[in-house]
């Protein structure tokens, strides 16, 4: 938002729009969208977790939001009704009792999935969102101009943009914490998981692990790892006791997000319609002032 | 010198002896086909079958500071009071709910399968805190709904309690009440009552309480809620059905009554008597048969023999013979096999037990 706004954008566009248009094949945004043989994800291990909510600091702390201290995540109350990430906290952890088994509530921690097709990515229309080489999907804020598509676009509802702000709102979202990852670091939540209940690791591994732990112990877990094929694969990936469904999870199908948003985009935006239709638009109230200012001319 | 190649050359042959009584294949464990003690190519744990630790609380430290883990600065380590929960194991799966594999011999420490560090190459299975933690907050949360880091560790820089108040009591644990008896409420319409005698189980049939307590979970007494753990008829018959059947359906009034059953009375049941001279026996000294109690020959010889006066001190009965009697066969006198009956027609016309004594009653 910082140093590209809306109008700058627009001139931009429109420069880069009259060449384009003038170019006879279709030509793509190129947001970096890479899907890497080894590329990263976590294992979320829904039977594991014990919502202690450790990963909530972790995350607020590793990208410099404020908190409150840690011994305050001791209370539960928090989980009393379902939350979501948001602007404040980019992963929250919820909690769902069941009455077969009260003793046992199951914990869910959400967050950006960072899916292998991302719908953001596509959807973005200044290529703002990337997929990038370890999995994680992140967002540029010197790109970005706003328009909030890729909250639109999203299948699990991540992206949360700071509309209290008048100057320079952000969108806020699990960045996989990519700047940690960079320097060989563990993600701040999965550092910090007293129980492990995140693994970190290849996704490929994490795969044959969540195949290999539901094969062990098929009463402990559903056939069933979320994320797998979910719209396409997600670098996120859950195993649970009981239906995804039960824990709040949506029901996706199996093809890439973006298949559709693209095709609408596609179609909207085919031929450069749009521009054109704009610059039409302008340059009919532009004449049409200039008409009235010779009018006036003339009259004086 | 030569003491060490012997050494070294029998310690593989000691290790196939241990390893042999498991019943497995080499390759079950490892990987590769000459595996030494330098390289023993340990593939993944296969846990449960490999189990073989049988150690007593009091041979394993009675604290352990566990204190390995330091990349975090936010908690101090843990008092682990590991006397009391390896007390409390027996009912509950033995060590092995925590040395979840152990080859034979001494106790591996966790950290030989479970990485220090989380950033690791091999990610299948849990690093060390979280190896531990799994273990701890498992229990504790289902039991007290804790999981607060501070309920077992202190926070970073604070001063460790190692003088535990209860370090010199034999366990924390209280000393377990067993009760005399249990009246279970069940829905069985033919007989709502089932009156349970622990204490005869207990002391009587010679049960420990890990006969029956064996896979119990911490949550059986810890519970915050109770009518959570309301169990299923076939997991409440599982208890008893290894001596009393419990697919029988023309047994079920042995324990199910509409009203409390009195305790267990072998004369009423069998028609043998046990009070007089068996009553401290276990049953298990006369009913030999492991599992099921099946009945016995009301003969005295089921258990002792053919008591010949020479075997046989007839002092215990409270009646030491005299000169003449002392003599003479048992069945002379007693011509049934629970020597119940005490006759004189054999020889004497004119005298009877009990009025004429065949000896000198003492005390008994």
């Amino acid at each position: 938002m910082s140093k590209q706004t809306r109008r700058n954008f627009i001139k931009t566009a429109a420069v880069a729009g009259s060449v384009i248009a003038g170019l006879p094949k279709k030509t793509d945004a190129a947001p970096k969208n890479i899907l890497s043989e080894d590329r990263m994800g976590v294992l979320v291990d829904t039977t594991v977790c014990v919502g202690c909510r450790k990963c909530e600091w972790a995350c607020k702390t590793a990208h410099n939001m404020p908190t409150t201290p840690l011994e305050s995540y001791d209370n539960r109350e928090v989980m009393k009704k379902m939350r979501r990430p948001d602007h404040t906290s980019l992963t929250v952890v919820n909690e769902y009792e069941f009455d077969d088994y009260p003793e046992f509530p199951i914990d869910v921690k959400v967050q950006c999935m960072h899916c292998d097709h991302p719908a953001c990515v596509s959807a973005c229309i200044v290529g703002a969102f990337s997929k990038e080489e370890n999995g994680s999907v992140i967002w540029d804020s010197s790109k970005c101009i706003g328009c909030r598509y890729c909250m639109v676009a999203c299948p699990f509802q991540i992206p949360s943009f700071e509309f209290h702000k008048a100057i320079q709102p952000e969108i806020k979202k699990c960045d996989f914490c990519f700047s940690r990852t960079k320097e060989g670091k563990l993600p701040a939540c999965v550092e910090i998981c007293p129980m492990e209940a995140l693994t970190y690791g290849r996704r490929k591994d994490l795969i044959d692990i969540a195949r290999r732990k539901i094969e062990l112990y098929p009463d402990r877990y559903i056939n069933h790892i979320y994320g797998e094929t979910e719209v396409g694969g997600t670098a996120w990936l859950y195993l649970a006791s009981r239906k995804f469904e039960d824990l709040q999870f949506p029901k996706l199908g199996n093809s890439p997000a973006p298949g559709v948003t693209e095709a609408i985009q596609h179609g909207v935006f085919a031929y450069f319609l749009p521009p054109i239709a704009l610059y039409a638009l302008l340059g009919g109230v532009m004449w049409i002032n200039k008409n009235r200012k010779k009018s006036e001319e003339g009259e004086e | 010198m030569k003491k060490i190649i012997l050494v070294l050359l029998l310690t593989p042959l000691i290790l196939y002896a241990q390893h042999s009584k498991l019943n497995l294949e080499c390759k079950t464990c490892h990987s590769c086909d000459i595996p030494t003690k330098e390289n023993p190519c340990l593939g993944e744990c296969p846990r449960e079958e490999l189990i073989r630790i049988n150690q007593k609380p009091e041979e394993a430290p009675r604290i352990i500071k566990i204190d390995r883990i330091k990349e975090t600065n936010l908690y101090g380590p843990s008092i682990f009071d590991h006397y009391a929960h390896s007390d409390m194991s027996i009912m509950s799966g033995d060590c092995r709910i925590c040395h979840h594999y152990n080859p034979p011999g001494n106790i591996i420490s966790c950290s030989k399968c479970h990485s220090p560090q989380r950033k690791r190459i091999d990610i299948s299975k849990p690093d060390l805190k979280a190896a531990y933690h799994r273990l701890c907050i498992s229990c504790h949360r289902e039991w007290s709904g804790e999981i607060e880091c501070i309920s077992c560790h202190k926070p970073a820089g604070m001063q460790e309690d190692l003088t535990l108040k209860s370090i010199n009591k034999k366990s924390i644990h209280p000393e377990i009440k067993a009760p005399i008896k249990k009246v279970y409420n069940t829905n069985f319409t033919g007989g709502k009552l089932v009156t349970f005698y622990h204490e005869e189980h207990n002391k009587i049939f010679g049960f420990e309480c890990s006969d029956c307590h064996k896979n119990e979970s911490c949550v059986k007494c810890h519970a915050t809620n109770k009518s959570a753990l309301k169990q299923s008829p076939a997991i409440l018959h599982s208890k008893c059905n290894k001596c009393h059947d419990t697919e029988d359906k023309k047994s079920c009034n042995l324990c199910h009554s509409n009203v409390e059953k009195p305790v267990f009375n072998h004369k009423q049941r069998t028609g043998f008597d046990i009070s007089k001279f068996h009553s401290e026996l276990k049953c298990s000294r006369c009913h030999v048969t492991k599992g099921k109690y099946t009945g016995l020959k009301k003969e005295c010889k089921n258990c002792h023999g053919i008591w010949t006066t020479d075997n046989f001190d007839h002092k215990v009965t409270g009646l030491i013979l005299d000169e003449t009697h002392v003599e003479f066969e048992c069945e002379n006198c007693h011509t049934e096999p629970t020597y119940q009956e005490r006759s004189c027609n054999n020889c004497h016309d004119d005298k009877s037990y009990p009025q004429n004594k065949p000896g000198k009653v003492v005390k008994r």
